[in-house]
């Protein structure tokens, strides 16, 4: 089981969501499949970076679990309790000028990714997610 | 992951052409050379996409900006956008608010 864990820091996102990929090649996705995948992943890491550790520096923990049908994706981090199921869905209907900026990147993780769950554990949080190769 | 950006204006048609990918790391250095544009009268938002391979949520909410901040009477175009890109753009629902087209038309 492939993990990594890297500073919360905006210039690491690259190195996080490489590592992701490389975890996500043993399932042989489409391209259109990876570049989603890109995306949850991208979102789920910029909110811990960006509102994790307000205060102080810290770390993103990532765990890939490659299975034969599903890639399982685990995100931990020991910054304040950030439970993103709670998010409320941001009205995608609404013109752009009426728009506010939050919630459209967790509304498309869980657009994307087939199962979503979150823990909160001895301080961590912990976001399993799951992505099938059968849509 | 990189982008390249230019922008262009041309008589109130704002020509923004990107290429690479658009994420959260490198969407603030993109917004401060469109605010540029602020104030400059401008009627089309023009963002040509063909070599762009990604957009992320930091990239829509860039969008989102141009079109209140730069020209909230803006019509917006979408040119030439990737299948992944396209696929964002209809997710989050601002294809419902932009002129998608595979060669600018204006």
């Amino acid at each position: 089981m492939p993990k990594a864990v890297f500073p919360a820091e905006m210039k690491n996102l690259e190195s996080m969501i490489a590592f992701i990929r490389e975890g996500a090649e043993k399932l042989d996705f489409d391209k259109m499949t990876l570049s989603q995948l890109h995306l949850a992943c991208e979102e789920v890491l910029v909110n811990i970076i960006n509102y994790a550790y307000p205060d102080k520096e810290g770390s993103i923990e990532i765990n890939c679990k490659p299975g034969q049908e599903q890639l399982r994706i685990e995100i931990v981090d020991s910054g304040i309790p950030f439970r993103p199921l709670d998010i409320p869905e941001p009205d995608i209907n609404l013109p752009l000028e009426e728009r506010s900026p939050g919630g459209l990147g967790i509304f498309m993780m869980r657009k994307i990714m087939d199962q979503v769950s979150y823990t909160r554990d001895q301080g961590r949080n912990i976001l399993t997610m799951a992505k099938g190769k059968q849509p | 992951m990189d982008l390249k950006v230019s922008i262009a204006n041309e008589n109130g048609i704002a020509k923004i052409t990107l290429a690479g990918t658009l994420d959260a790391a490198n969407a603030p250095g993109f917004q401060e050379e469109l605010k540029k544009l602020i104030g400059q009268n401008i009627q089309k938002l023009v963002f040509f996409a063909k070599d762009l391979a990604y957009i992320s949520s930091a990239g829509l909410r860039i969008i989102i900006f141009a079109k209140q901040k730069i020209g909230v009477e803006a019509q917006l175009y979408l040119i030439g956008g990737q299948e992944a890109v396209l696929n964002v753009i209809k997710m989050s629902g601002l294809d419902n608010f932009m002129t998608i087209q595979d060669d600018y038309t204006e």
